[in-house]
């Protein structure tokens, strides 16, 4: 618990760096933090054109663009802090080489500042919404309360595996190439632009369910889109999925501690 | 240039309890000396106990496999051959508010102490304890943002630092006023200039308010004015008690700033104790090697009461050197045989009263004739502080010969120094500053004064009254001064001064 305890004094630092990203991203730009919209809504308008127009498929009733946005903004924050987090250590190797940082703070900046990006876009996500509810198309459900309660477990799971390779591609270059990789491959075993109750194979199903995004994005797409609960194991495997997340980050992140400033 | 300052194991909560970190792992190899006791009262500040550092030489093909190493081993070492050996079994302790430099060539290991002090890196064996808050001025603004703007930098620099907002806010203004950066304060650091970048590192890090400050190199950096407001700041922060430990190649710094000096040479101590004993040898060593051996030394066979790098041991260290205490050293081609204080009769003085004419003669042996040497006086309070000091190659007088013995006189007609013990320092040494034979502390001496009047130098002066203005006097040597040092003045306030002295050149 020596971890938790760090990481409630380096609060500070991690609030004050996170909000330093954030302005130091966008000062200067014309569009500000709608640039962190962009790809999102590219992806968005992409996979909704291809599905209703290319090849129009039935995937889900009701809009398909609002099933697609609630599994593509969660996703989003996991692949882009994930993805990040591989350099956020050597990025700032003057400070590992030069201050006495606490480094486990470096991938925690980089997913509480996507998380702020993913906050923000939430809120074009329930206007989406309550647009389609009002032209009577879909119903307002009560679930999307839960909203924040999905958005805690899915932090808990990015802040582990972003600890994890944030350490170990220090130390391990070709990591951030094989993340790069694996996150294109993760969109699609991933049930962000497919209903998983749709895939008919049975072990291939299987296999989606091993992915640990999948419970996550199909419990966005209950609550944000069905209007029901997650399912029971849905719930328990997020759960599990975050704490052993931790306990990974932590576990990976302690071990190569001592070592980063001279691997750096 | 980046730069900065850190605090880990600072931070919140960290002013009133005492902030103790030890780093290191037990040793791989048994410790050769047995490990100090740690004392109950910490009445050190830092700790380094058999301390080593290994490098790893890296190779890209290994990664995978030094990954696998590190996770399951928690160690990089892979195999001894593809390591280098920064620092070996290095021990020394600091007292609390000691001021500490250690000096050495490049890649001796400075830099690598320093860092495993302030935690930034792990020793390979070894153990390092410190006791306070440390901040580290390793680079200046390192970790400062060029996007965002001073002001909003110095927040976090700050509580990189180990500050909180609250504590920032409190320090906001004097900060900016130090680093005089003015109005450029809410303009992205981008449009700084170095000079003004490294200001306010600077400003900040010494704001944190330490308890011990690791300082590597970064005195140099800025123009004068800043260079001597930073040395400033510093010797005030050694009024107040801080810890100073500085790496430098500015060795005027470390012996005007320094209570000890490590010289460390290819990451082992080579010697440790007072600065100005340590700097000469180092550049004596320096000197030597840029002869190459053409020149037959005599080597340290002087008549001295301590002449050899003592090994550094934590242990031993503990206690602080009395200031006051004989040192000598030097390489032994000239020696000062004796030096003494003397009156205008040629009597050898070891009490003299405020204003006497007194002479510093000192007797020269001349074992390998020079054509290169400056003779040295300096004169210390008995706090250490230097009161004067000169030689003759600041007067202006250019060495000609040294080819036997003679005798040096460095007379003063009126020695206007107010009550006190004092010290001589005598020198002499080539022009470069390598020493053929330093004596420090070789002639104390007292100053009494019929008037207890206050400082270091008193000029010869009187009290004039005009007007409405009337005293009466009383005999203060009866009143104020003990019976044997009243001999000595009244007996000094008759002696005339001496006639004018033949300089020998």
């Amino acid at each position: 618990m020596n971890e938790l305890t760090s990481l409630y004094r380096h609060r500070q630092l991690i609030a004050a760096l996170t909000a330093r990203d954030l302005k130091a991203r966008y000062r200067g730009s014309l569009l500000g933090f709608f640039w962190s919209l962009a790809n999102p809504l590219l992806l968005l308008g992409v996979y909704t054109l291809v599905f209703t127009v290319f090849f129009p498929q039935h995937v889900v009733k009701g809009p398909y663009p609002l099933f697609l946005f609630a599994g593509i903004l969660p996703w989003t924050f996991f692949s882009a802090a994930v993805l990040e987090s591989t350099t956020s250590i050597s990025s700032n190797a003057g400070l590992i080489k030069k201050v006495m940082f606490p480094a486990e703070a470096l991938p925690l900046v980089v997913v509480s500042s996507h998380l702020v990006h993913f906050a923000l876009a939430m809120p074009i996500l329930l206007i989406a919404t309550t647009a389609f509810a009002v032209a009577g198309k879909i119903t307002m459900h009560a679930t999307i309360a839960l909203v924040p309660v999905l958005m805690i477990l899915e932090t808990l799971f990015v802040a582990g595996v972003a600890m994890t390779v944030a350490s170990a591609s220090v130390l391990f270059r070709d990591l951030r190439d094989i993340i790069t990789n694996l996150m294109q491959l993760g969109f699609f075993v991933t049930p962000i632009i497919y209903l998983l109750d749709n895939i008919t194979s049975r072990p291939l199903r299987a296999l989606l369910r091993l992915n640990p995004m999948t419970p996550f994005i199909v419990s966005y797409q209950d609550i944000l889109f069905f209007g029901h609960l997650p399912g029971i194991s849905d719930s328990l495997l997020m759960v599990a999925y975050a704490l052993a997340s931790m306990a990974l980050g932590f576990t990976v992140f302690e071990r190569l501690r001592d070592v980063l400033a001279e691997a750096i | 240039m980046t730069g900065g300052a850190g605090g880990r194991g600072s931070g919140a909560g960290g002013d009133d309890e005492t902030i103790v970190r030890t780093t290191g792992v037990d040793s791989t190899h048994p410790t050769p000396d047995p490990r100090p006791p740690t004392p109950k009262e910490h009445s050190f500040a830092i700790a380094v106990e058999n301390v080593s550092k290994n490098y790893r030489l890296w190779g890209r093909r290994s990664q995978f496999a030094t990954l696998k190493s590190a996770l399951l081993k928690r160690d990089l070492k892979l195999d001894p051959d593809a390591s280098v050996p920064a620092l070996k079994h290095v021990s020394f302790a600091i007292d609390r508010g000691e001021a500490f430099g250690i000096i050495g060539r490049n890649g001796s290991g400075k830099s690598t102490l320093l860092k495993i002090i302030s935690g930034i890196l792990k020793p390979s064996s070894g153990r390092v304890t410190v006791v306070g808050r440390v901040a580290a001025l390793i680079e200046l603004g390192a970790g400062f943002h060029p996007e965002i703007t001073g002001r909003e930098n110095i927040y976090i620099n700050g509580i990189m630092l180990g500050l909180t907002r609250r504590e920032i806010d409190r320090r906001f203004d004097s900060i900016v006023e130090f680093s005089g950066i003015g109005p450029f304060i809410d303009q992205p650091v981008k449009t700084y200039s170095s000079g003004m970048y490294v200001r306010l590192g600077f400003a900040v890090a010494v704001h944190v308010d330490p308890d011990i400050l690791l300082i590597d190199e970064v005195l140099s950096v800025g123009d004068e004015e800043f260079s001597q407001k930073c040395v400033a700041k510093i010797q005030e922060m050694k009024y107040r008690g801080v810890t100073l430990i500085f790496v430098t190649h500015q060795l005027d710094q470390v012996r005007t700033l320094c209570d000890r000096a490590l010289w460390l040479d290819k990451g082992q101590p080579h010697a440790i104790g007072d600065p100005v004993r340590v700097v000469d040898q180092y550049l004596q060593e320096v000197a030597g090697n840029r002869m190459a051996g053409s020149e037959h030394r005599i080597g340290m066979d002087l008549p001295a009461p301590e002449a050899e790098p003592e090994s550094a041991n934590a242990a031993e260290q503990a206690p602080m050197r009395d200031p006051l205490e004989e040192e000598r050293w030097g390489s032994g081609e000239v020696i000062l045989k004796s030096v003494s204080l003397v009156d205008g009769k040629g009597r050898e003085l070891v009490a003299l009263g405020a204003g006497t004419a007194v002479s510093i003669e000192i007797d020269v042996e001349v074992r390998v004739p020079q054509d290169d040497f400056v003779f040295g006086i300096g004169i210390y309070h008995a706090d250490g502080n230097c009161v004067y000091g000169t030689n003759t190659d600041l007067e202006g007088l250019v060495s000609k010969r040294l080819d036997r013995d003679g005798r040096v006189r460095f007379v003063m007609r009126s020695l206007d120094l107010v009550a006190g013990s004092y010290r001589v320092d005598a020198a002499v040494h080539m022009r470069n500053g390598r020493a053929f034979d330093y004596r420090r502390g070789c002639v104390r001496f007292v100053v009494g004064s019929r008037v207890h009047d206050v400082g270091v130098y008193r000029p010869q002066h009187e009290w004039l009254f005009d007007g409405g203005i009337a005293f009466d006097a009383v005999d203060t040597l009866k009143r104020d001064v003990p019976a044997p040092i009243a001999e000595y003045i009244r007996e000094s306030e008759s002696t005339p001064p001496p006639s004018k002295p033949n300089r020998r050149k």
